[in-house]
C-alpha cells in the first residue's frame, strides 16, 4: 500500500527535480504495463516508475485478464523490489565464510567445477533446476545450458511439486498436459465443479471469473475436505475424505453409467477405454467407507454434473500433490470424456497452475524428458533436431530420462555432485526439510541464483544475483496457455544481472556457442526456432494486452484458447478413459501419528514468503505459521485458540501456532507452506511412480501441548 | 479579456495540433500555453496506451509532449485526484496543471478539504463527461452488439446520447439507453454522476453547445474562476488560442444536453437505489462477505488516507489473516466516506471480488446529504 509520506512532512520537496527533468525529457511517472510476479493467472498491471524506482502498482483496466483488478499479493507486488536485502553482488563461500566476489570470479569457479566434475564423473554427475518463477527465457537458457554445455537431461522445475501430475495425467488422457480453456470460459458453463482447489486463496482472479459466473445464476459446486474460502463461494460444498479422489470419482462415475447418463456418441466417436473404465468404477457403487460421501449426495453429483449441458472441472493441488497425482488427474480427464465435456466453450479440464510461469517452465523444456513444446528427448528424430539448432555433434544428445526435481535431491552425493539452482528455496519448498538438507550437505559444489538470500543459501558455494520481475523483458506463460509480456521498468540493484544473461557468461566461459543471445527477445527466438507449437508466438503480438494463447504453430495463426475442439492432440485423435484404483496415501494416520496433515496456501503469501513477507500489509496479515485444528480435536487435546503446540511427523518437529475450527473435520489438520520450519519439515517424500510427484498434500502427524505454552 | 462566467467558443491557432486534437483544440493548447507560460510546472493528463481503449496517466513538462494527450479516451476509466501525491511528491509545492473528469475534479476538491492538496498550486481544466465505459467492457459490447471487430476501430465518441464508433469500412451509433437496458454501456457509477459539467474546475470545456460553422471545430470553454479567465486571457493575447462568445442557441443546447444527462442520472439513482433498498443490510451483508482484503477499494479511493501506522494497531474487529473479511472490513470504509464518497466507482471498478461498493458507498452518501449537516463543510459541488 502506498504511503502518503511527504505529505506528513516525512519526505523532502526537491526543488531542481522538475527542472533536471525536463531537460532529461524522462517523465516523471512512467507507467510500465507487465505482468504480475505471483500466481497462474497471469494478472497485467502497470508498475510505476519515478526518479528509476517502482513506486507503486496501478491496475490495467485494458486487460481481458483482470480488467485492472488484482489480489492483495498483486496489490504489493512492488514492494520487495527495491528491498535492502536484495542481493547485490556474487557470493563465494571461502572457509566457510561467504565472502563478495567479482562476476569473473564467479563464473570463472563455476565454469571450472562443473566442467571438472562432468569430465570425472558424466552428464549423470549434475543436477539444474530452474524456478517456474521466472520468465520463460531463463528457463529456456538454462536447459539449454544444461543439455548443450554437459549432455545432460538432469534439468527440472518446480512444476514437478505442483502440476507435474497434470501435465503427465492431462497428456495420457487428452494428448496435452495443459489447461483445457481459458480462465474467462467459465462463464459459458451450465456448471462449474471446483475439485481439490482453493482457488479464492491461490488464485484470486480465476475465482473472480466464478464469482462473475455464480452472479449470472451458474451453479458451482465446490468439493473439498476442508470448507475453504473457495467452499463458502460455492452453491454446493461436498467434503470427502482427503485423499480419496478415485474413489469418489468412480462412485460418480458408477451412478453416471448406472443410469444411462454417459454421452454414448461423444464415447463412440472421440473416445477409447470405455470398456476398461466401466469394469473398475463397478467395484465403487457405495464407496462412502473410503471417501465419506453419502451415496444420495453422490448419485446427485453425478446427475447434475452428466446432466449439465456444459460443465466444467477446475481442479489443483489437492488433486495433485499425492502419490496417486496423475491417477487423480486422469480421474478428471475420465469425468469430462465420459459426459462428452471436452473441446467447447463452457467445458473441460482446467488446472490452475500456481506459479506465474509453472505452465512456461515445462514449455521451455526445462524438463527431463522433453525439449522446448514437449519434444520428447526419447525420440531420436528431436534430438537430431536439437542437436542441428543448437549446433551439436550428431547423436550426442542424451536418450536417457533425467532425474527429476526430488530424485535430484536424493541423489545428492550419489551419483549427484554439483547442481545450479535458479530461483528456488529447496529447504523450505520441498517434503521434508530435515533430508533436503542433509543431501544438500553431500554436494561437491551447489550453485544458488537467485534474487534474495533464501533460507537454502547456506548450502550453496556461489549465490548469484539475478534480476526481478521489475528489471527484466521476457514472457511468463500463463495457466491458460497465454504467453503475457514482462516488461523492464528499472534496473537490477548493485551488479544483479539478467538470468539468462548470468546463464550465457558461463556456457561463453566454457566455450560454448550459441548464448551470444543480446536480448531476452534473442532467447525467445533462438526457442521458436526450435519448437513448432510455438513459433508463431512472436514478441510482437504479445504487444496488446490479450496476446497469444499457444499452440500457435504459424505467424499467421490465431493461437488456441480451447483444445481438443473436433479431435484430441493425442496421437490418434482421441481421448483415453482408464480403469483407475483407489490407492490410499503413502502414509496414513495410526496410533502414533493419530492426525491427517493436509496442506495449502494463503492468500496473503506466496510459497516461500521471500518476497511477500517483504510487503507490509502481508506481513501485517500472516507473520507466522499456524495449523487448523478441528473443534472437537482441540478440545480433546486441552488446546485453546493461537496457542503454541507442537506438531510432529516422522520426518521432523515443529512448533506452531493452533487456529480452531470445524473447517476442518476432526482427525484432519491443515498448514499453509509458507514458513520455514513449517509444513515441509513434517511432509513426505513418497513420489508418485508416474509423475515422480511427492506427497506433500497428505501425511500422518501428531500434536501435543508445550508445557507452559500460550 | 474573459472574465468568470463567460461563455465561449474557442479554438487552437497551431493549424497541426488542430488536426490531431478535437472540436479545436482548446484544451491541449490552454495546458501548453500554461506550460509554456510558466503559469504551471507541470501538467498530468492522459495519454493513449496500446490502443484507443487505454489510458495511460502522463505528467508532462514539455509543451510539446502535450500533443500525445489531445483527443478524447471514453474507456479511460482512471481517477487522477491521488496520482500526485502518491507517485510524485517532489512535485508537492510546485503549481501543476490537470486535466479533469467531474470525478478527478471532485477527488481533489475533497482532498483539499482534508488539507493533502493545496488548490492554490492546482489549475484545473475541466472537460465534460457523460460517463466512460471500461474497456474491456467496451470491447465486448462493441463485439457483440455493433457486430464489429473491436481491434479495427479507429475512433470512439459518445455524442447526442449515442455510442459512436468509425472503423475500416464505415461508423455506427447506437443510443446508449439501448445499450444500457442491455447490461452494456458505461459504467454503472457513471449512470448515477451528476457532475457532468465540471463547474469547480477554473474552465470547463466540452463539444456540448458548438453549432454553426463551429462545430466540430471549436471548444465551448465556460470560464468557472478568475484563475482561469487570467489563463484564457493570457492564451489570447499570445495569440495561442482565438475565442468568440457563445452563439446563444449553442448555451440553450448546452443546457439542454446537461438537463437531460441529469435526468438521465436521476433515473438511475432511483432504479438502482430502490433496488437496494428493502434488502440494505442483507446485499451489502452477503455481498461483502466475498472480500478477499486487496485494499483497492482503500488504496484507489480518492477520499481515504490510511494512518501510517495501521498496522500496529490491536486489532479487535478486524482479524488479520482471514479471508473473507471480516464485516467491519467494510463497514469501517463506508463510515469513514459516508459524507465524502464522490461515487468515482475506483472501488467497485477494482475489486476482485465483484462487490458493487460504489453503490453502497454512493447510496449512503445521497441519503445522508439529504439528512445531516456535512462534517467536512459543504462542498461546493453537487452530485
Amino acid at each position: 500500500m502506498k504511503i502518503l509520506s511527504f505529505l506528513r512532512g516525512e519526505g523532502s520537496v526537491k526543488e531542481k527535480e522538475i527542472a533536471t527533468m525536463a531537460k532529461t525529457s524522462e517523465p516523471i511517472i512512467k507507467y510500465v504495463p507487465t505482468t504480475c510476479p505471483y500466481c497462474g493467472v497471469g494478472c497485467s498491471l502497470y508498475l510505476v516508475v519515478n526518479g528509476g524506482k517502482v513506486v507503486g502498482v496501478e491496475p490495467d483496466k485494458r486487460s481481458p485478464i483482470n480488467e485492472g483488478k488484482l489480489c492483495p499479493k498483486g496489490m504489493t507486488c512492488w514492494e520487495p523490489v527495491h528491498s535492502p536485502d536484495r542481493l547485490t553482488k556474487p557470493k563465494i563461500k571461502k572457509n566457510g565464510k561467504f565472502v563478495d566476489a567479482t562476476w569473473d570470479e564467479a563464473i570463472d569457479l563455476i565454469a571450472k567445477k562443473f566442467k571438472e566434475i562432468s569430465d570425472k564423473n558424466g552428464p549423470k554427475a549434475l543436477g539444474f533446476q530452474s524456478s517456474c518463477r521466472t520468465v520463460n527465457e531463463d528457463c529456456y537458457a538454462l536447459q539449454k545450458f544444461a543439455r548443450v554445455g554437459f549432455l545432460t537431461n538432469n534439468v527440472d522445475n518446480c512444476a514437478r511439486i505442483c502440476h507435474g501430475p497434470s501435465v503427465a495425467g492431462l497428456s495420457l488422457s487428452f494428448g496435452s498436459g495443459a489447461a483445457t480453456n481459458p480462465f474467462e470460459d467459465v462463464l459459458n458453463s451450465d456448471l462449474i465443479v471446483m475439485w481439490g482447489s482453493n482457488a479464492f486463496e491461490a488464485h484470486p482472479l480465476a475465482a473472480r471469473r466464478v464469482i462473475q459466473a455464480k452472479k449470472k445464476g451458474i451453479p458451482v459446486i465446490v468439493l473439498d475436505p476442508r470448507y475453504s474460502a473457495t467452499a463458502r463461494l460455492g452453491d454446493e460444498w461436498i467434503r470427502f475424505n482427503p485423499s480419496t479422489h478415485i474413489a469418489l470419482a468412480n462412485s460418480i462415475m458408477y451412478w453416471i453409467i448406472k443410469e444411462g447418463l454417459e454421452n454414448k456418441a461423444f464415447i463412440a466417436e472421440r473416445t477409447k477405454g470405455f470398456d476398461d473404465l466401466k469394469k473398475t468404477v463397478e467395484k465403487y457403487a457405495d464407496a462412502e467407507e473410503i471417501h465419506g460421501v453419502p451415496l444420495e449426495k453422490v448419485k446427485d453429483f453425478a446427475r447434475k454434473y452428466a446432466k449439465a449441458k456444459n460443465a466444467v472441472i477446475i481442479y489443483c493441488l489437492g488433486i495433485t500433490e499425492l502419490t496417486t497425482g496423475t491417477d487423480n488427474v486422469r480421474s478428471m480427464g475420465n469425468l469430462a470424456l465420459l459426459t462428452g465435456n471436452v473441446g467447447r466453450p463452457g467445458v473441460g479440464v482446467n488446472p490452475l497452475r500456481g506459479q506465474n510461469n509453472v505452465q512456461g517452465a515445462c514449455d521451455m523444456g526445462a524438463y527431463p524428458n522433453v525439449y522446448s513444446g514437449y519434444q520428447s528427448c526419447l525420440v531420436p528424430e528431436n534430438s537430431a533436431k536439437m542437436e542441428k539448432a543448437w549446433g551439436l555433434k550428431e547423436g550426442s544428445l542424451p536418450n536417457w530420462y533425467g532425474s527429476t526435481l526430488t530424485e535430484q535431491i536424493n541423489e545428492a552425493g550419489n551419483p549427484i555432485k554439483a547442481m545450479y539452482f535458479m530461483g528456488l528455496n529447496p529447504v523450505v519448498s520441498y517434503p521434508d526439510s530435515n533430508h533436503v538438507m542433509r543431501q544438500l550437505e553431500k554436494l561437491d559444489f551447489c550453485v544458488m541464483q537467485d534474487i534474495f538470500w533464501n533460507e537454502s543459501c547456506e548450502y550453496a558455494d556461489v549465490v548469484l544475483p539475478g534480476t526481478c520481475f521489475a528489471e527484466k523483458d521476457g514472457t511468463f506463460t500463463s495457466g491458460e496457455r497465454r504467453v503475457n509480456r514482462v516488461r523492464k521498468a528499472v534496473d537490477g540493484p548493485g551488479e544483479a544481472k539478467y538470468d539468462w544473461e548470468i546463464i550465457a557468461m558461463i556456457a561463453k566461459k566454457m566455450g560454448l556457442k550459441g548464448f551470444d543471445w543480446k536480448s531476452a527477445k534473442d532467447v525467445w527466438d533462438d526457442m521458436r526456432a526450435c519448437t513448432p507449437n510455438m513459433f508463431g508466438v512472436t514478441y510482437e503480438k504479445m504487444e496488446k494486452p490479450e496476446s497469444v494463447h499457444w499452440p500457435c504453430p504459424a505467424i499467421d495463426h490465431p493461437g488456441t484458447p480451447i483444445l481438443h475442439v473436433g479431435k484430441f492432440s493425442s496421437a490418434d485423435g482421441k481421448g483415453t478413459m482408464f480403469g483407475l484404483e483407489y490407492r490410499p496415501p503413502a502414509e496414513v494416520a495410526d496410533a502414533e501419528y493419530p492426525f491427517t496433515l493436509m496442506t495449502g496456501r494463503l492468500i496473503f503469501h506466496y510459497h516461500t514468503r521471500t518476497q511477500t513477507d517483504r510487503a507490509k500489509e502481508l506481513h501485517y496479515e500472516v507473520p507466522e505459521s499456524y495449523i487448523q485444528i478441528n473443534t472437537l480435536d482441540a478440545k480433546k487435546l486441552g488446546i485453546k485458540e493461537n496457542e503454541k503446540i507442537k506438531v510432529s511427523s516422522r520426518r521432523g518437529q515443529i512448533e506452531t501456532r493452533a487456529r480452531i475450527s470445524d473447517d476442518v473435520p476432526p482427525g484432519v489438520t491443515y498448514m499453509t507452506m509458507h514458513f520455514h520450519k513449517g509444513a515441509n519439515t513434517l511432509t513426505n517424500t513418497a513420489l508418485d511412480p508416474l509423475s515422480k510427484m511427492p506427497e506433500l498434500k497428505h501425511c500422518a502427524v501428531k500434536i501435543e501441548k508445550i508445557a507452559g505454552a500460550a | 479579456m474573459a472574465k468568470k462566467g463567460d461563455m465561449l467558443y474557442a479554438w487552437t491557432n497551431d493549424s497541426d495540433l488542430a488536426k490531431k486534437a478535437e472540436c479545436g483544440g482548446a484544451v491541449t493548447e490552454l495546458l501548453k500555453y500554461a506550460l509554456e507560460s510558466k503559469t504551471v510546472d507541470a501538467v498530468l493528463a492522459v495519454t493513449r496506451g496500446v490502443d484507443l481503449y487505454e489510458a495511460v496517466p502522463v505528467i508532462v513538462t514539455n509543451p510539446k509532449d502535450l500533443d500525445n494527450c489531445a483527443g478524447s479516451l471514453h474507456c479511460g476509466t482512471i481517477l487522477l485526484s491521488k496520482l500526485v501525491m502518491e507517485y510524485a511528491p517532489d512535485i508537492a509545492g510546485k503549481k501543476i496543471g490537470m486535466v479533469v473528469k467531474g470525478c478527478d475534479m471532485m477527488g481533489v476538491l475533497e482532498l483539499a478539504k482534508r488539507n493533502l492538496v493545496n488548490l492554490d498550486n492546482i489549475v484545473m481544466i475541466g472537460v465534460n463527461c457523460g460517463g466512460s465505459v471500461s474497456p474491456v467492457a467496451a470491447r465486448k459490447m462493441i463485439r457483440e452488439k455493433f457486430g464489429v471487430d473491436p481491434d479495427k476501430v479507429t475512433k470512439e465518441e459518445i455524442d447526442r446520447g449515442q455510442f459512436i464508433i468509425e472503423y475500416e469500412g464505415g461508423h455506427k451509433g447506437i443510443k446508449m439507453d439501448d445499450l444500457e437496458d442491455e447490461g452494456y454501456g458505461r459504467r454503472s457509477n457513471c449512470r448515477r454522476c451528476k457532475v457532468k459539467i465540471p463547474r469547480q474546475a477554473d474552465i470547463a470545456c466540452g463539444n456540448w453547445g458548438v453549432i454553426g460553422d463551429k462545430a466540430g471545430k471549436a471548444t465551448f470553454v465556460e470560464v468557472c474562476s478568475d484563475r482561469g479567465a487570467a489563463l484564457l486571457t493570457k492564451a489570447v493575447d499570445a495569440k495561442k488560442l482565438s475565442t468568440e462568445p457563445a452563439d446563444p442557441k449553442g448555451i440553450e443546447l448546452r443546457a439542454k444536453t446537461e438537463k437531460s444527462m441529469l435526468k438521465l442520472g436521476d433515473k438511475w439513482r432511483e432504479r438502482d437505489f430502490s433496488a437496494l433498498a428493502p434488502r440494505l443490510w442483507e446485499t451489502i451483508g452477503a455481498e461483502t462477505a466475498r472480500c478477499m482484503k486487496c485494499y483497492a477499494c482503500i488504496d484507489h479511493c480518492p477520499v481515504c488516507v490510511t494512518r501510517p501506522d495501521r498496522f500496529e494497531q490491536p486489532a479487535l474487529m478486524v482479524r488479520p489473516g482471514f479471508v473473507p473479511a471480516d464485516p467491519m472490513f467494510h463497514l469501517r470504509r463506508f463510515a469513514h466516506i459516508s459524507d465524502s464518497c464522490i461515487n468515482c466507482g475506483q472501488c467497485e471498478e477494482c475489486c476482485p471480488s465483484e462487490i458493487p461498493l460504489a453503490l453502497f458507498s454512493h447510496a449512503i452518501r445521497t441519503e445522508a446529504d439529504k439528512f445531516f449537516e456535512p462534517k467536512l463543510g459543504k462542498p461546493v459541488y453537487t452530485n
